[in-house]
Formats: C-alpha cells, sequence, structure tokens
C-alpha cells in the first residue's frame, strides 16, 4: 500500500507551472509611471523594481558622461536616493524615465560643479575588455583602438554637447522628453544634438587619422 | 526637402527618433544627393560607434546601498506613523491611575443609558445618519493630517491642512495625532509652530502634553523649544519638570531656552 509520503507533491497542483510552460496568466509588467506613483503613495517596494529596469541604462549614461565608472556609481546611487527623498514631487502627467534623466542631470551637475572633473580618462588600458562580436584578435584589437578612440573623443566633447548626444540616444525618451530635461525647446534640442554628434565625429575621425601613441 | 532641411533632420534620422514619413523624404533626397548621402554615413558610423562601445554593468554596492536607503525610508515612515499612536498609549494608563473611579461611574451611567434606549428609539436614525456623517468629516480630515505628514507635500500645503485641522472645533483622536506629528516631524519650523499653536486647544489631554514633554529635547529650533515650553507652562504641565531640569543644566542649549526654562520650573 503506498504511504502518504510517497504520493508525490505538486509544488502547484492548481497553479500554472506544473506543465512546465510559461504562465498563463502572467499579468502585464505595471509601467513605470504607476510604479513611481505607487512609490509616491507610500508603497516603497516598487522603487526597487523601477532600480532592477533602470540601473543599468542609467550608469552607462552616466558612465559616458563623466567618463568616470566610480563617480558615475556615486551619482546613480544619489538619483535613486533623490527619487525617494522627493517622491512626493512626481506629477501624475509626467514621464517617469524624463524626470529620472532630470534628476540625473542635476545631480551629474553637482558632480562637476564640485569636483571640477576633466572626463572621459585616455588611457586606453582602462577602457573595458569585452567587445561584442569581434572574433579574430586582430579585430578585438581594432575594435578596442575603435572604442579608445571613442573615448577620448568624447571626453574632448563640451560637456554640453556630450549631455544632449547621450541624451539623444537613449531610445526610451523622445526630443520633446530630451528638450524637458535640457530646459529648452525642442528646435534647440534638435539643433543642439545635431551640432554635438557633428562635432563628435569630426573628433572622431580626426583621431582615427593620428592614433593614440 | 533640400539640402539644408535634410542636415537639420539627419542626426534625428541616425538616432531613429523620426517619423517613418519624414525619414521617407529624408532617404528619397539622399538618394539622389551624395553630398548629404556622405555625410550621412559618417553621422550613422559615428553614432553605431557610439552604441558599440561596452558597458559594464554597476557593482554590487549600487543595489545593496538602495536597498538599504528604501528600507531606512520604510522605518521613517513607519516610526512617524506609530509614534503618535504610541504616546497616545503611553499616556492613557497614567489617566486611569489618576481617575480609579471612572469606571464605576461608566457603569453606571450605561446603565441608565440602556433604560433610556427605549425612549430614544424613534429618533435613533436620523441621530445615527448625524453621527455617520460628522465621523465620515472627521474621517476625512484625519485622512488629510496623515497625508500631509507621511507624503511631505510642500510646505504651504502643509501649513493650511495645519491650520484647516486647528479651526475644526471636535476634533477627533486622529486629527490630534496627525497635529501632533506635524508638531514633532515637520521639516518646517512654521509648519511645527502653528501645529503647536492649534494644540492649545487640546492641551487638558494628557497625550498632547506628553507629546510636546517628549518632543521637547528633540527639537532643534530655540524658538520652537521656547514656544514648548509656554505651552507646557500654560497647560499646567508640572510633569515636564525632570524635561526643563535637563534643558536648564543643557550647556549646549540655547541662553534663550535655558532662559525659559528656569523661567517655567519657577512658575510650575
Amino acid at each position: 500500500m503506498t504511504s502518504l509520503a510517497e504520493i508525490p507533491v505538486l509544488a502547484h497542483p492548481f497553479g500554472v507551472d506544473w506543465y512546465g510552460g510559461p504562465p498563463l496568466d502572467t499579468p502585464p509588467p505595471i509601467p513605470d509611471h504607476g510604479l513611481m506613483l505607487a512609490v509616491r503613495d507610500g508603497d516603497l517596494d516598487c522603487m526597487g523594481t523601477l532600480f532592477e529596469r533602470h540601473h543599468g541604462p542609467l550608469f552607462g549614461y552616466l558612465s559616458k558622461l563623466t567618463g568616470n565608472r566610480s563617480a558615475a556609481e556615486d551619482i546613480a546611487q544619489t538619483v535613486f536616493q533623490r527619487m525617494l527623498k522627493y517622491r512626493h514631487t512626481y506629477r501624475s502627467e509626467g514621464s517617469f524615465t524624463a524626470w529620472m534623466y532630470r534628476l540625473a542631470r542635476h545631480c551629474a551637475n553637482d558632480y562637476f560643479r564640485h569636483s571640477s572633473a576633466a572626463p572621459i580618462a585616455v588611457d586606453p588600458s582602462r577602457l573595458e575588455q569585452q567587445v561584442d562580436g569581434a572574433s579574430s584578435a586582430d579585430e578585438t584589437a581594432a575594435a578596442r583602438e575603435d572604442h579608445a578612440l571613442l573615448h577620448v573623443a568624447l571626453g574632448r566633447l563640451d560637456r554640453d554637447d556630450r549631455e544632449v548626444l547621450l541624451l539623444a540616444r537613449l531610445q526610451e525618451l523622445s526630443y520633446a522628453e530630451v528638450a524637458d530635461i535640457l530646459e529648452c525647446s525642442v528646435g534647440a534640442a534638435r539643433v543642439r544634438a545635431h551640432r554635438a554628434l557633428r562635432a563628435l565625429r569630426d573628433l572622431y575621425f580626426k583621431l582615427q587619422k593620428e592614433p593614440i601613441t | 526637402m533640400n539640402c539644408t532641411s535634410c542636415l537639420e533632420r539627419m542626426t534625428e534620422l541616425a538616432c531613429g527618433k523620426l517619423d517613418e514619413k519624414t525619414a521617407a523624404s529624408l532617404r528619397g533626397h539622399m538618394d539622389s544627393c551624395p553630398e548629404c548621402r556622405r555625410e550621412f554615413a559618417t553621422l550613422t558610423r559615428t553614432v553605431e560607434s557610439l552604441d558599440a562601445l561596452p558597458s559594464r554593468a554597476p557593482s554590487e554596492r549600487l543595489r545593496a546601498q538602495l536597498m538599504g536607503d528604501i528600507e531606512t525610508e520604510k522605518l521613517t515612515l513607519r516610526s512617524q506613523a506609530d509614534w503618535a499612536t504610541s504616546i497616545r498609549s503611553a499616556a492613557r494608563p497614567r489617566a486611569g491611575r489618576r481617575f480609579p473611579w471612572t469606571l464605576l461611574l461608566l457603569q453606571g451611567l450605561g446603565a441608565c443609558a440602556l433604560a433610556a434606549v427605549g425612549f430614544i428609539a424613534g429618533e435613533r436614525t436620523a441621530t445615527e445618519r448625524q453621527v455617520a456623517d460628522l465621523r465620515a468629516r472627521v474621517d476625512t480630515m484625519g485622512q488629510l493630517v496623515e497625508q500631509s505628514v507621511l507624503e511631505k507635500r510642500t510646505t504651504g500645503e502643509r501649513l493650511e491642512t495645519v491650520l484647516t485641522a486647528g479651526a475644526s472645533t471636535k476634533p477627533d483622536e486622529r486629527v490630534i495625532d496627525g497635529l501632533i506629528n506635524s508638531m514633532a516631524f515637520d521639516s518646517s519650523v512654521n509648519v511645527r509652530l502653528n501645529a503647536l499653536g492649534a494644540l492649545y486647544a487640546h492641551a487638558n489631554q494628557d497625550v498632547v502634553r506628553a507629546a510636546v514633554i517628549a518632543c521637547l529635547p528633540r527639537e532643534t529650533s530655540p524658538l520652537m523649544q521656547v514656544s514648548m515650553i509656554d505651552f507646557l507652562v500654560a497647560a499646567r504641565a508640572h510633569e515636564a519638570s525632570p524635561e526643563l531640569r535637563s534643558l536648564l543644566v543643557d550647556s549646549k542649549a540655547n541662553g534663550d531656552v535655558r532662559e525659559s526654562a528656569r523661567r517655567a520650573m519657577d512658575l510650575l
């Protein structure tokens, strides 16, 4: 006779995992805006979800803006701290991403004002080791050199130009939102982004002709 | 589309931020304009290189710090919300000790009330409606005060809430708790002062006096401390003597505060 202990117990007899497929009724993820409204209304755990969604791109943006990994981490931390502290200022009609990058801009400005740092290290040895899509050693070396040149070019760009260019490259931000973050008109944001991209291109191509020694 | 218009929107096209119609128009122009095509190719290559810049994830320190911040904030919110309640529960037993005959009196009154039920039955429906209406109004007031503290709205909004709550003629526990919270925790001295002013009308309640006494040592504004001491004197709060004595001998306390504490000690 089979004892009760020998009967396999399904973890979720009426649940969604027993057939091994994806959950049948997975609710759609809550949009950022809804999560931030919940944070504003006191559900602070939602801030953890927002962090998981956005800390990567935010850190990448700040890392390129400052050229300093450690500073980018510090600024990103301050951004999330301010999101918590000033959550009551989040407006129902706002865009979460634009609000977050507006805070990030202010935090980065504070960093530049206090550190008077000249961003972007010229030393290519400090650059990232991974190079996507480069299969051979030669291609890897070429890609590294390319990245090094672009880092240098970014570092030589005016900070305002670097800022508008990096914001314009964020897929989730429209030009209207970029303009809102930069506190200028949409037309001005377009012109500034275009001018910045041309300036970066000129620096980058010039450096390619005169490689780093 | 001419070269000038094409150049103006070229970066948007390279960044993928143009609508299909405008993008098609730009591409159409570039098909017939080698100069714009060349310009676009170099810009696109720069954008692609920019996107290809590798970016490692931040360290775990960032996550750990944020989770710590969230927990700290949650604790702060919880402690603020619980604070007035704890003060209230701490004040209640003392009231019970002071009036040991209250229970007997209440029992007698309860018996009389039961006997009177038959007489007032006809009026019950109207009275219940009135009570429910009053309670709803008071609940709304309590929520307003609580939210104003917890959500940290603008100073003007918080001040307005405190003033409105202070003007309430028959506030319930939640309104008074809200005022106590504002007096204890609000970041604006102006709001704290007005909350204290609103509490004058309830100075006969043990919980209010206990709250002011508890806040006195942790208050940072001398103006607020002097006002609290005045409040305690006006409320004849003899139980404040230990706190006043501590202020009196505290060499770090503001001179005006110490002088107020000395005067209060004399008066009490």
